[in-house]
């Protein structure tokens, strides 16, 4: 569904993106981990069309990305959880919402999505005429990835969904991913929690400064000496 | 039913409140010949209103600081006369420069913005502030067109089924007026509640998610920026027929803008109650409190004009900043603020529920005693 192929990139002098490569197949989940600046958000950035590319290429459902800008790439079916959760913080859970089904113009099935958003996060129901803002962390994530869904992605692209939240909730949102990805959604999740990415995804990456480095299946990461020693914490 | 509706029906009552003052006003006067009549002088509430409301547009919804209203006014005040004046081959009457006013303001905008709204906050602030200026120059230097310093006149009055409208009566021109702002009005609203509407305010909250939901920052910024100089030319075009001229260029200086940006900031960014309340309070201020004060005084022998400090209206200024200075202490969200700028402004209140989490599942459950995750009883927390 994704391939991302040979691609440089970075900023100004810097390059960031040394000849990267991934490929994400329809219904898959794939972990892209690593480090401090390996280049993860970057690679992610790019897809997105928030960065653009020096060299290489990216095909999503058989198109080439490389003249779509951000915006258009989210009407190509491909939706963005930005590091950070980036959730309106002055609107309410449910305009938060609304915001995410911007592209389209269905009103029932708006709603149906509503509703199955609800279903998935049932925190968000209680909360939603809350102002984003005053959702906590795990909260906010939650919101950030059910506004993504609501404009009925093809793929998701979440960037660093564990980042500064309780690990109770962290479980509850992997969970969740699971769950979407069990009804058929392809991800390519980004993650500095390796031990967690690799046990959600079929298959993972691993970025150092800027190179993919391994590549295999999710458990055959998790048990590879290499990635036990730099990312789960064993000598 | 969406929030959306929800909010409208309850912001829309004090626009009512505003309707029914501004025509109880023409009443009073002819009721009460000796009291006040302000009937004549609200007809620049009403043109400011309008200009508010076109920065209300641009800095209210899509958080853009625009410093530059008043060279879009200006352009509508001189498009309009050229568009009118029997001096230019065009002629089109009042109601025909009219109409075509705000669009000539909207190219004048794309124009200016197409450029220029890649910058951001300050950067962009300081562009406007520039192009106030620049339009000043040119409009004065080029003479040509122009008539520079003498500005350009006659220029038609308007005619409503004819009905010639003169200066010496200002019922059909504050009617006229009055007319036009509640379309204003209405057109406020209406973008206010539609996609586009939440477009501009998603990119005020948030540029780059904004992006993420799939929309073009630029081109959304760029219609905020072209319909508030339709808005800003519009009232220019008003303000050009209800002189009979354009009047010097220097007219449509800073002090036009920085007026504009007060009103929004002392009325409530955002909130279109609010900008109709900032304008009446601020040019309410400017040019009926004031003027009416400096008469009383000079009637008393208490003011002369040989004594500048001694006029009341040589103060507005200092009125103007004190009020600022004071709003931004007390009330920083404005008179009537916008229920999330508000929200921002005063986030210590209400306080943020605890974030509680459900003993048996670890699901947080805020204000409620039972988890929606596994449906165990939650004990209340302390």
């Amino acid at each position: 569904m994704l391939q991302i192929d040979r691609i440089h990139a970075g900023y100004g002098p810097i390059e960031v993106l040394k000849d990267v490569s991934l490929e994400v197949h329809e219904g898959e989940i794939v972990t892209l981990i690593g480090s401090n600046g390996a280049g993860k958000t970057t690679t992610l950035m790019c897809v997105s069309g928030l960065n653009r590319v020096r060299s290489g290429r990216i095909v999503f459902d058989g198109h080439d990305l490389q003249d779509v800008s951000a915006d258009r790439i989210v009407h190509r079916g491909l939706a963005q959880v930005p590091e950070g959760r980036k959730i309106f913080p002055r609107l309410s859970v449910r305009e938060n919402l609304e915001m995410g089904a911007f592209i389209r113009n269905d009103r029932d099935g708006i709603e149906e999505d509503m509703g199955r958003a609800f279903a998935l996060f049932p925190v968000l129901k209680q909360r939603q005429t809350q102002l984003g803002g005053t959702l906590s962390g795990g909260e906010q994530q939650m919101l950030a990835i059910a506004r993504a869904l609501m404009s009925r992605p093809k793929m998701l692209l979440m960037d660093e969904p564990s980042m500064g939240i309780a690990p109770l909730l962290v479980v509850k949102i992997f969970d969740a991913v699971r769950e979407l990805n069990r009804e058929g959604m392809t991800v390519l999740l980004v993650e500095q929690n390796a031990c967690l990415a690799l046990k959600l995804a079929h298959r993972g990456y691993v970025l150092e400064t800027g190179e993919i480095v391994l590549s295999d299946a999710g458990s055959a990461l998790l048990t590879h000496p290499r990635v036990r020693e730099a990312y789960l914490g064993e000598v | 039913m969406s929030r959306w509706a929800q909010s409208r029906a309850s912001w829309l009552k004090p626009d009512f409140v505003f309707l029914a003052v501004a025509l109880v006003i023409p009443v009073l006067d002819l009721i009460l010949p000796g009291f006040l009549q302000i009937g004549s002088q609200m007809r620049q509430i009403f043109l400011f209103a309008i200009l508010g409301l076109g920065l209300n547009i641009v800095t209210g919804f899509t958080g853009l600081l625009h410093l530059g209203v008043a060279a879009f006014m200006a352009i509508g005040v001189y498009a309009f006369a050229i568009l009118s004046s029997e001096i230019y081959p065009f002629r089109f009457g009042f109601w025909g420069a009219l109409a075509l006013t705000p669009v000539v303001g909207a190219l004048a905008g794309l124009l200016l913005g197409a450029p220029t709204l890649r910058l951001r906050g300050d950067y962009l602030a300081i562009v406007t502030l520039g192009f106030g200026e620049i339009v000043q120059d040119v409009l004065r230097n080029v003479e040509t067109v122009t008539k520079g310093t003498q500005g350009i006149n006659p220029l038609p009055y308007p005619n409503v089924f004819g009905y010639e409208f003169v200066t010496e009566t200002y019922q059909p021109w504050y009617f006229l007026f009055l007319g036009i702002v509640v379309l204003v009005v209405a057109l406020n609203r209406n973008i206010e509640n539609s996609r586009l509407g939440r477009a501009f305010i998603s990119v005020r909250e948030d540029e780059l998610a904004a992006t993420c939901m799939g929309i073009n920052t630029v081109k959304i910024k760029l219609v905020a920026f072209a319909l508030g100089a339709a808005l800003c030319s519009l009232a220019g075009g008003l303000w050009a027929s209800y002189l009979g001229s354009t009047g010097e260029p220097g007219n449509y200086d800073f002090q036009v803008s920085i007026l504009a940006v007060c009103i929004v900031i002392v009325g409530g960014m955002g909130n279109i109650s609010g900008v109709l309340l900032g304008a009446l309070v601020m040019i309410g201020i400017d040019s009926l409190v004031l003027v009416q004060l400096t008469r009383y005084l000079q009637q008393q022998g208490l003011s002369s004009t040989a004594n500048v400090m001694s006029m009341p209206n040589n103060w507005k200024y200092m009125i103007f900043g004190l009020a600022l200075v004071l709003m931004m202490r007390f009330k920083p969200e404005g008179l009537l603020p916008s229920r999330r700028v508000k929200a921002e402004l005063h986030h210590d209140e209400p306080p943020k529920p605890a974030d509680r989490l459900c003993p048996n599942c670890g699901y947080p459950t805020g204000t409620s005693t039972v988890c929606t995750e596994c449906g165990a009883t939650v004990a209340a927390s302390s």
